[in-house]
């Protein structure tokens, strides 16, 4: 049967019809997925993309003898979905229990309306392990890391502190901060629409751990400096101090403490200037430690020895247009009494002999106005002015310490120089960098940065100085079964307003080494501000005293010296250490139960030296085998016999010759 | 093509059928393993749906079209009381603020897919039996716009906007085909502009849609976020694809991605090429229908073989113009491949009917 024609037409009509609108869909088609694709496929990549950001865990920070100062420890943080909880009363009422919380404060806190609400941040460990079981929807736990500080603080003002993303904010925390964090990683995946992560396609890139660090720091001298500093600064009632405790020979820091001091587990509640490292960011008028560098500089010149006479004129002496003084009305004393009583008239009469070029050279050379090159952040150089431009006066001034600034590190790293035989160190506080599989990074030597004085006169001008802690201004830092040298410092503050000097304001000051044989540490103690006395030998020599005497024993110094040295051929003093690139580095080996005899050789042919207490067997070594060593190392071996005599036999053994 | 026709629709068909299948496995299983544990469950299902459906198609192939005449009307009263059913009593099964569903044994039916092969038979007995009188007024509009207001009117109720507008297209496509003046249809039109403009502005959840699809960027975090969402499909699949189950789409962001949108996911995962097959193969079948149309041995055949056409056709169209955001999103599946019972076992049948048509016209 043959449909009607306007039938078939329509029907035909139809189909084109739909026809059309299929064209019409199908081009809708080429816009969406040829023509907008690049702006669409955009918006899909971002919205379905998920990053995950690994943190890197932050490297500890230990001291020298592996104790950790600064770590980071994982904690988890508790947050809701206030608007996913389906029972807010009994989730509070469990949360409530489980945290130690008020119920109405976690009930209020699930009420909010927010997307997200912390409920606790940072819990403790066993509460996450009490609430990790828990299956409640709406809740959930960060995992988050938290920068925790040895308690109470141990140099805070050296470590500083990271802040709350892990960034260093203040000291070896700050300097280091990019050995320290580590690199974060990446994880790449999708997330749904609610925003969960659905699957890990490609590891994308791995998180690398924070090396960690080995300071110079002693943890012991660390704490017994800290101690005594702030007994003074409370006895003195001062405004604050520091005390710098260095191994002369190496520039290695074993302790930097400052006051005021704070706690870095909570940096925010102490002011900026609380976290100041004084020691390396301060300068300072230094006064009459400042005569132990003209007396070094003159004598290496050969322009005085110690037996040279000064007029000390009464205790008045004019120079130009300005009339100096002394504490005490000194008639004829020698150079070595000059430094014993501290007179200025002297050094101003031994600055005068020396000439202001000269005088200018040296202090450059031992490192003023220049930075020492410490590893932390913030140093000041100090303030030197040009030689050629000094006055008469100025002179005179900078001849006992005024008229010139320095910082404390400056100071006793010059005065170290005196102590090790004449070289200038550069001092350092971060002893070694070890990745996160315990390959090291970076060992770091004692870098020498240059000769200073001859050993000579180091040898001579450390006699002249331990008479000044024997007989002279520094009597309150001598030690019963030590030899000590050092120096006083009483400096008036300088008016920083109105020019000029702050009356009754002084800096007092003491700077020492010991043993003066063979100085093992020196130290340098700044008092700020102390109120009642304000003689460096009386308010800051006791705190030295106090602080070499606790830290000489510790350090294997014995107090009394009996015993007959070891004569082994080619027996000599032991110079600093001189920077060398690392290569090759071996491991000490195990000298336990050997001989003297053996041990020494054994030693000869790794080129390490030794050190030998006690004879007969060896029953313990420093650093212990296993150890890595590079050419030139010493190591401490003890022998069963005559240790317990306290006999010191062997004195820094050499056979490297 | 001519000899073989009945075996492109049958491809076709097939093709697609297939093609839901895989996109559906695709779409729906994170969807389904969150929801029921079993990522399978939807693919399971629709298998099932599709067993079933072939089982329809083979049953109506072989049932002569011509016995639809006398039960034309008992269908009619069956689809208004099975649209009924929801309305007035709990057996209706609520999904998404709307009773569409009947709960049957096991089976939940949508009584508005009955309705829509109800209409079409209708129509087609109407119009080819009142062939002198189409033109007319009282004999050619007003009986299938009475009827067809009707089953409007519940599946209306229900409330399933779509489902109505959908009908509706069918009734003007068919009137248009079997003559019907076109003034009359165009007042018809007119005269439901306020009805129309009353359902749709003072449904709050309807306006927010019609404003999300002149803007959906502006509401895509709200009313457009389906739209937007299925935009994103579509464009980050591009040409080619971004591979089969590679889609990121399915991810919740897509609600319903296996159902209504499924299309948007074969935009994304198969790229314009995939999306050019479907509405190819919809051509093919639609062209295969247009030709047993024009080859009916009578009036009803033809008419019939028009409404399976309108019935396919227009609701892909739909379908395809939601995802697409050129019509505003209600609640359409794309024929063969959305998942969903009613819908396959219905097209399926009418599948069958056109092939009856084709068949019995190569009787001698």
């Amino acid at each position: 049967m043959s449909l009607p024609k306007g039938l078939r037409i329509r029907i035909s009509l139809s189909f084109f019809l739909l026809l059309l609108l299929f064209s019409l869909v199908f081009a809708r088609f080429i816009q969406l997925q040829v023509l907008e694709s690049g702006t669409l496929k955009e918006i899909a990549e971002r919205q379905h993309r998920k990053v995950l950001f690994v943190k890197p865990r932050r490297g500890t920070i230990y001291d020298r003898k592996g104790r950790e100062l600064a770590m980071s420890i994982e904690t988890f943080s508790i947050y809701a979905h206030p608007e996913r909880v389906k029972d807010r009363g009994r989730l509070a009422r469990t949360l409530s229990r489980v945290l130690g919380e008020r119920y109405g404060k976690v009930k209020k806190a699930l009420s909010r309306k927010t997307s997200f609400v912390w409920i606790k941040r940072e819990l403790p460990d066993r509460t996450f392990k009490a609430l990790r079981g828990l299956k409640e929807e709406g809740i959930g736990f960060v995992k988050e890391s938290k920068r925790v500080y040895a308690d109470p603080p141990l140099a805070p003002h050296v470590i500083g502190f990271a802040g709350v993303d892990s960034q260093g904010l203040e000291g070896i925390e700050l300097f280091y901060d990019s050995y320290l964090r580590g690199k974060g990683g990446r994880l790449y995946g999708y997330r749904d629409a609610r925003g969960r992560e659905i699957l890990f396609s490609n590891p994308g890139r791995e998180a690398t751990q924070g090396y960690d660090l080995v300071l110079t720091i002693d943890s012991t001298v660390q704490s017994v400096a800290q101690k005594a500093l702030k007994r003074a600064v409370e006895e003195y009632r001062a405004r604050g101090g520091f005390v710098i405790v260095m191994d002369p020979k190496t520039g290695e820091i074993l302790a930097m403490a400052n006051e005021p001091s704070f706690d870095p587990n909570d940096f925010s509640r102490a002011s900026p200037s609380m976290w100041r490292n004084r020691a390396v960011t301060d300068i300072f008028e230094p006064g009459s430690t400042f005569k132990v560098f003209l007396a070094a500089a003159a004598m290496e010149e050969g322009k005085v020895k110690p037996s040279s006479r000064f007029y000390g004129e009464k205790g008045a002496y004019r120079v130009a247009d300005r009339v100096f003084h002394d504490y005490k009305r000194f008639r004829w004393l020698s150079f070595t009494e000059v430094l014993q009583y501290s007179s200025n008239i002297g050094a101003i009469k031994v600055g005068r002999i020396l000439g202001r070029e000269r005088l200018y050279r040296y202090l450059r050379v031992f490192g003023f106005g220049s930075r020492t090159g410490i590893d932390l952040p913030g140093e000041a150089q100090g303030i030197l002015r040009n030689g050629r431009a000094w006055t008469d006066v100025d002179l005179a001034s900078i001849s006992f310490g005024q008229g010139v600034s320095v910082t404390g590190i400056q100071l006793l790293t010059a005065f170290s120089a005196i102590a090790n035989g004449g070289y200038l160190v550069r001092p350092f506080v971060v002893k070694r960098i070890v990745a996160p599989d315990g390959r090291v990074v970076k060992e770091v030597t004692p870098y020498i940065r240059r000769r200073v004085i001859s050993e000579e006169t180091a040898r001579v001008l450390s006699g002249m100085l331990k008479k000044v802690v024997d007989e002279g201004t520094g009597r309150k830092a001598s030690l019963e079964g030590y030899t000590v040298a050092g120096k006083t410092g009483t400096a008036q503050k300088v008016d920083h307003v109105r020019g000029g000097y702050l009356k009754d304001r002084y800096i007092s000051s003491f700077m020492g080494f010991a043993p003066v044989e063979d100085p093992r540490i020196s130290i340098l103690v700044v008092i700020d501000e102390p109120r009642g006395s304000f003689y460096g030998g009386d308010v800051a020599a006791p705190v030295f005293r106090e602080i070499a005497g606790k830290i000489l024993p510790y350090l294997g110094v014995d107090p009394l010296y009996r015993g007959r040295p070891l004569r082994v051929r080619g027996v000599r003093r032991v110079e600093p250490v001189r920077a060398s690139v690392v290569r090759d580095r071996k491991a000490i080996p195990s000298f336990i139960g050997k001989g003297v005899r053996e041990v020494l050789r054994q030693a000869w042919d790794l080129s390490l030296e030794v050190k030998v207490v006690g004879y007969g067997r060896a029953v313990s070594q420093d650093p212990p085998p296993g150890t890595s060593f590079k050419r030139g190392d010493t190591v401490t071996v003890f022998f069963d016999e005559g240790i317990e005599k306290r006999t010191r036999i062997g004195d820094n053994v050499s056979l490297n010759e | 093509m001519k000899r073989e026709t009945d075996k492109v629709i049958i491809a076709a068909t097939l093709i697609l059928m297939t093609i839901g299948v895989v996109m559906i496995y695709s779409a729906s299983y994170i969807v389904a393993d969150q929801r029921f544990g079993d990522g399978y469950y939807f693919l399971k299902k629709q298998l099932l749906h599709i067993t079933l459906g072939l089982l329809v198609l083979i049953g109506a192939m072989r049932f002569p079209y011509h016995y639809y005449r006398p039960l034309v009307y008992p269908l009619l009263i069956l689809s208004t009381l099975l649209l009924l059913i929801p309305l007035i009593s709990g057996a209706g099964v609520e999904a998404g603020g709307s009773r569409r569903w009947v709960q049957v044994g096991h089976f939940v039916f949508q009584p508005s897919e009955l309705a829509k092969l109800s209409l079409i038979i209708y129509l087609a007995y109407f119009f080819s039996s009142k062939v002198d009188k189409v033109r007319t007024f009282k004999v050619g509009f007003l009986p299938p716009i009475i009827t067809g207001g009707i089953l409007i009117g519940l599946v209306l109720k229900e409330p399933d906007f779509g489902g109505a507008l959908f009908l509706a297209a069918i009734l003007f496509f068919m009137m248009f085909v079997a003559g019907v003046r076109l003034r009359y249809v165009l007042a018809l039109v007119l005269a439901s502009m306020p009805l129309l403009y009353l359902m749709v502005v003072r449904v709050g959840y309807r306006w927010n849609r019609i404003i999300a699809f002149l803007d959906p960027w502006k509401e895509s975090e709200g009313a457009g976020f389906q739209v937007v969402q299925s935009f994103i499909a579509f464009g980050s699949g591009g040409l080619w694809g971004r591979g089969l189950g590679k889609g990121g789409q399915k991810l919740f962001y897509l609600p319903e991605a296996h159902t209504d949108f499924i299309l948007s996911i074969v935009g994304e995962e198969l790229g314009l090429i995939g999306v050019s097959l479907i509405i190819l193969l919809f051509v093919l079948i639609l062209y295969g229908g247009i030709r047993v149309a024009l080859e009916a041995r009578d009036l009803f055949g033809a008419y019939l073989a028009t409404g399976v056409v309108a019935l396919i056709g227009l609701q892909a169209l739909i379908n395809m113009g939601v995802v697409t955001g050129l019509l505003p999103p209600k609640g359409l599946p794309l024929p063969f491949i959305s998942y969903g019972g009613s819908s396959l076992i219905v097209s399926s049948a009418a599948i069958g009917i056109l092939l009856n048509i084709y068949y019995r016209s190569r009787e001698v």
